[in-house]
């Protein structure tokens, strides 16, 4: 006879949840953060991990070896030349929100839609505008990583290490870097989504967002430069988000001098363009979303 | 108690129409919602998960009008989909558990709840798999573990079996009986298999375009027709003649010998096959199949 301690249960059988349940609105934050965790590539093979990544690095490594300089550098040896400004160094994240939104940021629609996942959402807790909505939170979220992280790491580093701006100009830069931020974020965020939203294959939406953000500002300079087009017609430039980067910093950019479109238009009208362009993704993304009968 | 109730609930696609005034009352236990492709099944379906509005009558599921409170019914609702793609690179588990965190549950309970899941649904072995690496019996049962993992009041199958094989479809039978009976969850099941639906279900709802022909419990429709099934050893024409002679109406086509009309039926099969000195082989009541009663509503 075995004895008592011996004694096991191993199959208590189907259990009823009798725990907490939190409420609908939950929902959209699970997807969210399960979109942002899919768009990172995280808990997916490490080939998913790849173009995060390497957007991530092409955000953050220059910052990271400016940091170094700055550290390395007595501080009297530290020039205008050497560390690039806020606003200049939004080339280097506009390089890599050009990456991520082609490459990576499609993946928060697309693979729903082709895998029948949105199915399974859909007859969940949420609506489509729930849906939306936390999609649009994640990538916007991994973008402002993006466009935020590298500067506030600049600025808190430099400060830090005594190559800041003086200490009563740093809430007007900190204001700089998250409007500048927000701006471009949801700029790239609305034309990624926009063009995910048609399309069920990835290999699409990236082609068809990289032609979106680049043919633009190249037929808009020819058309100015060589066929006499009004500047208005910079409007259409997707450099509108990167222009606005200047502006905010208040800084003058080589392209001024090169005659680029974008430079010759008023900041009203700038920011007009920029909010057109973020517009009109968002509307694309919803009709089309509101368009489709109970999933794909 | 009512799980789902239509009361003359119309659905129009165009001019198409989808659903016709359909009337039903599905109660408690598992339900087989029957009917050829394209008979509205799937648009009820959705109407009952509030992916589509009705056009015009009511609808209340689990005591609420999806069209009002689709939200929070919702949160109450499994669903397993017809098509059988799932997130090919997503982990069983993390899908279940992500999926059950949408519905409610907190993480740490749901990482619970997605794995009592896949073990419930046989596979616990199998839980850390890619969905992608696995075959398609395994992925019906994911798909039925995400359906029940947040504890749900009710749980919608859309034809579950498509794509098995005869084992599979056998062993995902046997898993959606025991979820309807052991585990308490009501359970609505579309499915165009006659043979599926009286095998699990307890109740039936026939639909054919857009309207309910017949609806109620499988005991019910598989009601005693009054008449007895004989088989005999040899001699079954004479059988037939004697029963005949005796005043009973027989069909003696091929096979065992139908002998029609209740009253004394039984002594008179025993008394003639005593005097034909034959074996008696078979003797049984003959009931209304489910198949009976759809080839009779469908025509």
């Amino acid at each position: 006879m075995s004895e008592r301690a011996d004694a096991r249960i191993y199959d208590l059988g189907y259990q009823p949840y009798e725990g907490v349940r939190r409420g609908v609105d939950w929902a959209p934050v699970t997807v969210c953060r399960h979109a942002v965790q899919r768009v990172l590539g995280l808990r997916r093979p490490f080939r998913h991990k790849i173009l995060p990544g390497i957007a991530l690095v092409v955000a953050f490594v220059p910052a990271l070896v400016y940091v170094g300089i700055a550290a390395l550098l007595p501080v009297d040896l530290i020039t205008e030349d050497i560390l690039p400004s806020y606003a200049a160094y939004f080339g280097v994240i506009v390089a890599a929100l050009v990456l991520f939104s082609s490459f990576v940021a499609p993946e928060a629609l697309c693979t729903d839609r082709r895998t029948g996942m949105l199915d399974l959402y859909l007859a969940g807790p949420l609506d489509r505008n729930r849906y939306l909505g936390a999609k649009w939170a994640a990538v916007l979220g991994v973008m402002l990583l993006m466009t935020m992280g590298p500067q506030l790491f600049m600025l808190a580093s430099f400060t830090i290490e005594g190559a800041g701006p003086p200490l009563r100009e740093i809430p007007r830069l900190l204001l700089q870097i998250v409007v500048a931020g927000v701006g471009a974020g949801l700029f790239y965020t609305a034309i990624s989504m926009a063009v995910a939203s048609v399309t069920t294959r990835r290999a699409v939406a990236a082609v068809a967002t990289a032609l979106v953000l680049i043919v633009p500002n190249i037929v808009v300079t020819v058309l100015f430069q060589d066929a006499g087009a009004p500047k208005e017609l910079a409007v259409l430039q997707p450099a509108v988000a990167e222009e606005l980067a200047w502006r905010v910093f208040d800084e003058s950019h080589v392209a001024e001098q090169a005659q680029v479109p974008v430079t010759l238009l008023s900041t009203p009208l700038v920011l007009a363009a920029l909010a057109g362009w973020i517009a009109v993704g968002a509307l694309v993304c919803w009709f089309r979303y509101r368009r489709l009968e109970g999933g794909s | 108690m009512s799980v789902v109730r239509a009361n003359g609930v119309t659905k129009r696609f165009g001019r198409t129409v989808a659903l016709d005034r359909l009337t039903v009352d599905i109660g408690s236990g598992i339900t087989g919602l029957l009917g050829p492709n394209g008979a509205g099944k799937t648009t009820l379906i959705s109407l009952v998960l509030g992916l589509r509005s009705r056009d015009e009558g009511e609808l209340t599921v689990l005591g609420k009008d999806p069209k009002t409170a689709a939200l929070e019914m919702r949160a109450r609702i499994g669903y397993s989909p017809e098509h059988r793609n799932l997130p090919p690179d997503v982990h069983a588990t993390d899908l279940v558990r992500h999926l059950a965190e949408l519905h409610g549950i907190p993480g740490k309970a749901a990482i619970q709840r997605a794995n009592d899941a896949l073990w419930h649904v046989g596979l616990g072995e199998e839980r850390f798999r890619p969905i992608g690496t696995m075959s398609t019996g395994q992925r019906q049962r994911v798909k039925l573990a995400t359906a029940i993992a947040h504890d749900p009041r009710l749980v919608l199958l859309d034809e579950p079996t498509n794509g098995l094989d005869p084992l599979q479809r056998d062993d995902m039978l046997t898993l959606i009986r025991r979820i309807g009976s052991e585990f308490g969850i009501d359970i609505v099941i579309s499915s165009h298999q006659l043979e599926e639906v009286e095998r699990i279900c307890d109740a039936v709802v026939i639909i054919d375009a857009g309207v309910v022909v017949r609806a109620g419990r499988l005991t019910e429709l598989e009601e005693d027709v009054g008449a007895l099934l004989v088989e005999v050893d040899e001699k079954a024409l004479e059988l037939a003649a004697l029963l005949r002679a005796a005043g009973f109406e027989v069909e003696a086509d091929t096979g065992p010998l139908l002998v029609l009309g209740a009253e004394g039926v039984h002594d008179a099969v025993r008394d003639a096959v005593a005097d034909l000195g034959v074996g008696l082989r078979r003797l049984e009541s003959r009931r209304q199949t489910l198949e009976d009663v759809y080839l009779e509503v469908s025509g």
